[in-house]
């Protein structure tokens, strides 16, 4: 993936499988945003292949967009719109049947956002948007769901949302892949974990290789 | 003997450190541009203005004591009190003038009421109003005294004077901001606006207005820059260095007054609950819904279109203006309502382009919905602006109605098509939270109203042309190719907008 003459993205090879969360690791800058967003059909990728549910993203980016839920890592809110506004655009432009409504419901609720649906998101907190949008990317159940940095700046209560929000994902069938350089809540929620290094995968392991002292030490050395 | 530090040595010591503070900030924003556009923006400027200043003092007529000259001499005082009563209107709009820096990029440094008061009055000339009225004004002078060896002082009282007004309009402006964010202060500042409106239709109703306006005090600036080099002039030319002195110190009163109160309107914009509604019938309908709340709950567009919705129409009423007129005020209005946020059209999604360009829907809905809603912006401003003129200038003949719609129909095409080139051409990152934020930079802006101002006004022109012509078909049918060549260039901007690479980009840079 470029952009002019940088290079943000090259050299990833990764799959992740159905009923797994893969976790994208790796400092700022090294290419996990900008691997979500052409997964999530938002920039085309200018050269390799990309497949989504096993469709081509360059393709089928609508296909693949339909299967897709994504929660971008900046903001995600468009400012002057209500949760409950974000939510009817999804629903009506995802083609969802009767019960959407409760389904929102309830993960505002879980979210701690059900008092604030009607209220425009230009108020809200950063930990607020953050958690409006893991809901926005939820609340259709998509068979592939993408979370960029979604704990970030995140109160303990919409960190444990989250975590249910992947189980939930993930016992249902879907692939879920959550962008984090936050490596603690990163292997308490994903079974894999692929670290990124300037635009370059360079390792994949399973998650439980990342715990404790050892696996700080370990991912400090895929990061140097 | 008190060894506190007096508050002129405190204010002196904050107005130097301010004047310092602006200049790192401007050096900041100028590094941000490319040097090209810089140096052509700024060349191109001078030129313009140098040859405002001298260009018409030798034109056929110019400096004749018994012609036109001697009427445009006359009707100085007019202009440069016109120049002040816009400039005061523009700053009240635009709560203070705009920012050098954003509210939120500013938050992280010691960015003072001061800096913020000074660079608000830096950027209040870099717009196509200001400049045009400077132009006009400045080859009005010209005009109006002819090719005579001491044009040159006459201009300096001239720029003074614009210099000095744009200083009290905005010392206007951060006061009635401070009132706004006081207590009761949205029903007060309202209140005083409909009082203006009410005064100044009393005064025309009247016929009390054109002597008032001969009356002011105007007059003796005009009298002043007119003479030879001499005590009256050096009094006049004292005098307008001290009040825009005077102006530019007093401004920081109020400007510091207003940093410390919040700023109601956008406080009630960030926290205002709408209850839902029922679900949208297609995807065009859900995509315009979301687009028109960005528009219409955002507080710069929402006075921004009031004033252009009242403005234009009040000046037609007052000034008596003919249909044939009329025909170059919907041009106007249209290019105001597109400088609101047409000209940046995708950057009112900001941070919630990302998740809106995941979403699964045609490229081509979501550019149909953006034009529409731009479209209807620009409508309900032309159309206030024509109601409004429509009640003084009486019944149109067939072809005055007809230059009217045709004039409607061709610059709300040509705006709403130039606008979407440009938004998709250049992206800019802007937070229209804020009364005082604008869609793109100051540059681009003035280089985006100018465009919009010349393209529209022609069409405004041609039209005004066609109406005093018998039949009402003409003016229609040149309407004809026009809209077509303005709508092939819209359908050829919805493909583009079809380019996943074009969006990308776009999406990117409005995100920030």
């Amino acid at each position: 993936m470029r952009f002019g003459a940088v290079e943000a993205v090259g050299g990833i090879s990764l799959t992740a499988a159905a009923g797994r969360a893969t976790a994208l690791l790796g400092r700022n800058g090294a290419g996990k945003s900008t691997t979500m967003r052409v997964l999530a059909g938002v920039v085309p990728a200018t050269s390799g292949e990309v497949r989504v549910g096993g469709l081509d993203v360059r393709r089928e980016r609508l296909a693949v967009q339909r299967l897709v839920g994504y929660c971008p890592d900046v903001g995600g809110l468009v400012p002057r719109a209500t949760p409950w506004e974000h939510l009817q655009l999804a629903a009506r432009l995802r083609r969802l049947g009767p019960g959407w409504e409760d389904r929102a419901r309830d993960l505002l609720e879980r979210f701690e956002l059900g008092g604030v649906a009607h209220r425009v998101t230009s108020g809200f907190s950063h930990g607020m948007g953050r958690r409006l949008s893991v809901v926005l990317a939820a609340v259709h159940e998509p068979p592939v769901l993408l979370l960029d940095e979604p704990f970030d700046g995140v109160d303990p209560i919409g960190v444990e949302a989250t975590f249910d929000v992947v189980a939930d994902a993930r016992a249902r069938g879907a692939c879920v892949l959550v962008s984090t350089h936050l490596r603690e809540l990163a292997v308490e929620v994903c079974t894999e974990v692929a670290v990124l290094r300037a635009g370059a995968q360079v390792a994949t392991l399973p998650a439980a290789r990342m715990l404790g002292e050892d696996g700080a030490r370990e991912y400090r050395s895929l990061l140097d | 003997m008190s060894t506190a530090a007096s508050w002129t040595d405190t204010a002196r010591r904050e107005a130097r450190s301010s004047l310092v503070d602006v200049g790192h900030l401007v050096r900041f924003r100028v590094g941000t541009l490319p040097r090209r556009t810089l140096r052509g923006g700024l060349v191109g400027v001078l030129a313009l203005t140098a040859g405002s200043a001298t260009v018409p003092a030798w034109v056929p007529g110019a400096g004749d004591p018994d012609g036109r000259a001697s009427d445009l001499l006359l009707l100085l005082g007019t202009g440069l009190t016109s120049f002040l009563l816009l400039g005061v209107l523009a700053a009240a709009t635009g709560g203070g003038g705009r920012e050098l820096i954003a509210r939120d990029h500013a938050a992280a440094y010691p960015v003072g009421p001061t800096t913020d008061h000074l660079g608000a009055l830096l950027l209040a000339p870099l717009t196509i109003a200001w400049l045009l009225q400077a132009w006009l004004l400045l080859g009005a002078t010209a005009y109006a005294l002819g090719p005579r060896p001491l044009l040159v002082s006459a201009q300096v009282v001239v720029v003074l004077w614009l210099l000095a007004a744009t200083a009290v309009a905005q010392l206007v402006g951060w006061t009635l901001e401070a009132l706004r964010r006081g207590p009761y202060g949205v029903p007060l500042v309202r209140g005083l606006g409909l009082a203006v409106v009410l005064a100044v239709t009393g005064l025309v109703v009247t016929d009390r207005l054109l002597p008032l306006l001969d009356a002011s005090p105007t007059t003796v600036v005009v009298i002043g820059l007119a003479s030879t080099p001499g005590v009256r002039w050096a009094l006049t030319v004292a005098g307008l260095l001290l009040a825009l002195l005077v102006a530019v110190a007093l401004g920081a009163v109020p400007a510091h007054l207003a940093a410390r109160r919040l700023p109601v309107d956008e406080a009630r914009a960030e926290t205002g609950t709408h209850r839902a509604r029922p679900a949208p019938r297609s995807d065009l309908a859900a995509l315009v819904r979301l687009d028109r709340a960005s528009v219409w709950r955002a507080v710069p567009t929402r006075r921004g279109v009031l004033v252009l919705a009242g403005g234009p129409g009040l000046v037609a009423v007052l000034g008596d203006l003919p249909w044939e007129s009329v025909t170059v005020l919907p041009g106007l209005v249209a290019s105001g309502a597109a400088l609101l946020f047409g000209v940046n059209a995708w950057c009112l999604d900001e941070r919630g382009a990302l998740w809106r360009e995941s979403l699964p829907v045609d490229p081509g809905t979501v550019f149909t919905a953006r034009a529409l809603v731009l479209a209807e912006l620009l409508l309900v401003g032309s159309l206030a602006t024509v109601a409004l003129a429509a009640t003084r200038a009486g019944v149109p003949t067939p072809g005055e109605a007809a230059a009217v719609v045709a004039t409607l129909a061709v610059v709300l095409v040509q705006v709403v098509g130039a606008s979407m080139r440009w938004s998709a051409a250049h992206p800019y990152p802007a937070d229209l939270r804020s009364a005082r934020a604008t869609p793109a930079p100051p540059l681009a802006m003035v280089g985006y109203s100018a465009r919009l101002a010349l393209a529209t006004t022609l069409t405004g022109v041609l039209f005004s042309l066609l109406a005093r012509l018998p039949g009402w078909h003409v003016p229609l049918l040149v309407a004809v190719p026009m809209l077509c060549w303005s709508a092939a260039r819209l359908v050829r901007q919805h493909r583009a907008w079809a380019d996943p690479l074009v969006r990308a980009r776009v999406v990117g840079a409005v995100a920030g």
